[in-house]
């Protein structure tokens, strides 16, 4: 499965766009996504959740997968456009504590300016 | 009455009550120093005028209680020694008393056959966390402290399972749910309830410093609003609006509780845990917790025990730093003889995330022995995930930090707690312990991950104390993260009801898993509960051998046997070489008592080569 990826800031943020559906049938390979990225020395990572209307554990759990690593090289992983479907598990969940939020890509983006 | 006696004199053990009270033989009196001592704390909290009174239903409750205790009990306790209550055989597995169940048996028939087919020989003791009617927070919003919820079971179920087990029921002191029927008398109007409760008019009552100061454990307000006969109240509640604070400035209030405590004694309870005590008092202007009325209310109990149930004994329950949780030792025979060592779960867990002791071993190195009469409860999980207040202080809150951020890559959560100035911190990691170790996408073979797993449960075996085991624990459950997105709690993840049918399944099935934990795990126990050495107050000395292992000696109380435990923290392969110096090894032949292996010296030097995640502990002294 492919996922929309560019970079931003010259390389040194990268932005990968969530599917519609981030649940156990695409989680898997959409972890697989980040985790390359971060492997591959990305430790600015912002994810576009503008167009994932719906979400589960599996879902949640790749939008965490590499925080620890990304913010041991002072890097982070910072989320755009929840849908209230989203925002209401991130809160359940507590993650909305842990994530920066933002309205757009460009000023999340920019965060890392 | 002679009759009924004679009946429970056929089956009797340590802790079995009479159905009722016997009047006819003499009647219990306090002796004189205890009842100084108790009119002394009565006078403390409640004052001369009120202490009087009060100290006089105390001793018809405690005159009543002991009444219920059948004449082996009274004879059995002049041979007791309270150095004797905890030993190197007491492993406590914690449980809520509906966690497996299944057709044709009610939750606490079930816990008992699971207890008999899986736990005979291992674990000893049960806690069966909060069993009575509840509305809330599974179980800790208690509706009625005298029942069995009948979901559950009867009394008769729980006395069922002494046999077999020691018992550790909750005494959820510190509030009640707002269905009970005391919250819905004080709603009514009832004069009686008026003062089991805290309760303002108006918020302006608490000023905003005063407010500031408090300490909180939830997000949520500490106040919540009711309507009342009365008009609308503001009502304390540290930890939610169902969970209304009892009030121990009443003495009416501490009265009751005295005599639920002793209810659950006459009910089998051998260790009775003191849920949340930290909140107990409060009293504004101050931090309101830990404040010293909280600590008389504790002696109190413990006096209370002391005299009537010398063998029961009492756990303190407070997630809070490590040096504020040590003070509910109090002089180390006056207060709880257990304290729940909080510190030891996110230390041990920091060290196996960065493979460093460092900073376990500089800690453990510090406990003290408390007294022959107290000791530390050694847990690593429990039903309210890891605490990380007990590493504050210990670790820096950049390492706490990471610690929690690398528990959600593990698929776990973090519950964090309002620090009053706008700001929040991780209070609690929820997940399963097994995850907390083990990511699910790694590449590891299970048996490295089993290994790994079982390398951190010894180092809670073998410490100073009484190691207790989460049920999900005991065979490395995964998350449950299905089950927080369903019911809208992070403590969820670590709480999955088990269906009793798959489970005997899975535990018979020697390829999954579960079973590969519990066989493991149980071997490890049973050889534990063999070594005197390995007795609640055997001496401790923690050894700083390397950063890559965990180290300690434990001697038996009477000096005759020594173990040195070594625990490969890291997933690397060691060499450890060992002089003649360390403690209780003296040169020669000795045996590693978990492989059955003999390693000797080689000259001067014992060597030791560990692969990743091994455990070794090697008997030394006379008897290896």
């Amino acid at each position: 499965m492919e996922f929309n990826t560019r970079e931003e800031s010259g390389g040194k943020v990268v932005v990968i766009d969530a599917p519609n559906r981030l649940d156990v049938g695409v989680a898997d390979a959409f972890k697989v996504r980040i985790n390359e990225l971060v492997d591959q020395g990305n430790c600015r990572v912002v994810i576009d959740l503008e167009h994932t209307e719906f979400m589960d554990s599996s879902g949640l759990g790749s939008l965490v997968s590499r925080i620890a690593v990304t913010r041991s090289k002072q890097g982070d992983v910072r989320l755009v456009a929840p849908s209230p479907f989203v925002a209401n598990l991130l809160e359940i969940t507590h993650l909305n504590q842990v994530f920066k939020f933002f309205d757009d890509t460009e000023s999340a983006v920019k965060s890392f300016e | 009455m002679k009759a009924a006696n004679q009946r429970v004199s056929e089956k009797y053990m340590p802790g079995h009550h009479l159905p009722e009270p016997d009047y006819d033989r003499p009647i219990f009196e306090i002796p004189e120093g205890l009842r100084n001592s108790i009119l002394d704390k009565l006078i403390f909290l409640y004052g001369e005028e009120d202490a009087g009174a009060c100290f006089d239903e105390l001793e018809r409750i405690m005159k009543v209680y002991h009444a219920h205790k059948c004449p082996e009990m009274i004879e059995w306790e002049k041979q007791f020694h309270p150095a004797d209550r905890f030993t190197e055989k007491d492993v406590v597995l914690i449980t809520y008393g509906d966690m497996i169940q299944g057709e044709g048996q009610l939750p606490l028939e079930i816990l008992a056959d699971f207890s008999e087919k899986y736990l005979k020989g291992a674990i000893n003791t049960l806690h069966i966390l909060p069993f009575f009617p509840y509305s809330s927070d599974r179980g800790f919003s208690v509706v009625d402290f005298e029942e069995v919820d009948p979901s559950l079971g009867t009394w008769e179920d729980i006395e069922n399972l002494k046999p077999n087990s020691k018992l550790m029921f909750d005494g959820v002191f510190n509030h009640i749910s707002s269905k009970s029927r005391w919250f819905q008398e004080f709603l009514d109007g009832n004069p009686l309830f008026q003062e089991f409760f805290i309760v303002f008019s108006t918020k302006v009552a608490i000023s905003e410093e005063h407010l500031s100061l408090i300490v909180r454990p939830r997000t949520s307000d500490l106040l919540s609003r009711f309507s009342t006969l009365n008009g609308r109240r503001l009502v304390w509640t540290t930890f939610s609006t169902d969970q209304i604070d009892l009030n121990f400035k009443s003495h009416n209030v501490f009265l009751k509780m005295v005599e639920i405590l002793l209810t659950y004694v006459r009910r089998g309870s051998d260790i009775v845990r003191l849920d949340a005590v930290t909140y107990l008092w409060s009293e504004l202007g101050t931090r309101c917790v830990h404040l010293e009325q909280t600590h008389v209310v504790i002696k109190l109990f413990r006096g209370i025990l002391d005299a009537v149930a010398p063998n029961v004994g009492l756990i303190t329950e407070t997630n809070v730093p490590h040096e504020e949780n040590m003070q509910y030792f109090g002089n180390g025979t006056d207060e709880a003889q257990m304290i729940y060592n909080f510190a030891l779960p996110p230390l041990v867990l920091h060290t196996f995330q960065t493979g460093s002791s460092a900073h376990l071993t500089k800690w453990a190195a510090s406990l003290p022995e408390i007294s022959d009469t107290a000791s530390y409860f050694n847990i690593l999980d429990s039903h309210d995930g890891i605490g990380v207040m007990g590493a504050k202080g210990i670790l820096a809150d950049d390492e706490i930090e990471m610690m929690a951020l690398r528990v959600l890559e593990h698929g776990g959560f973090i519950s964090y707690k309002d620090n009053g100035d706008g700001s929040v911190s991780p209070y609690e990691l929820n997940i399963t312990w097994y995850s907390a170790l083990n990511r699910e996408d790694s590449h590891e073979t299970t048996g490295f991950k089993i290994k790994r797993f079982l390398a951190t449960r010894s180092i809670a075996l073998v410490m100073m104390g009484v190691p207790g085991i989460y049920l999900h624990g005991l065979f490395g459950s995964k998350n449950d993260a299905d089950a927080v997105l369903d019911d809208g709690q992070t403590r969820s993840i670590n709480r999955r009801t088990i269906d009793r049918d798959s489970l005997y399944r899975t535990l018979n099935d020697g390829e999954t898993t579960p079973c590969r934990v519990l066989r493991r795990f149980a071997e490890m126990i049973e050889k534990r509960i063999r070594e005197k050495a390995f007795h609640p107050n055997a001496t401790q000395r923690v050894l700083d051998l390397s950063d890559s292992v965990f180290a300690l000696t434990r001697t038996s109380v009477d000096g005759k046997e020594s173990i040195l435990c070594i625990t490969n923290v890291t997933a690397e392969k060691l060499k450890l070489d060992l002089e003649k110096e360390l403690p209780g090894l003296k040169g020669g032949v000795y045996l590693d008592i978990l492989s059955g292996r003999s390693i000797g010296y080689s000259g001067a030097t014992l060597s030791l080569e560990l692969q990743p995640y091994d455990v070794i502990w090697l008997r030394c002294g006379e008897n290896s």
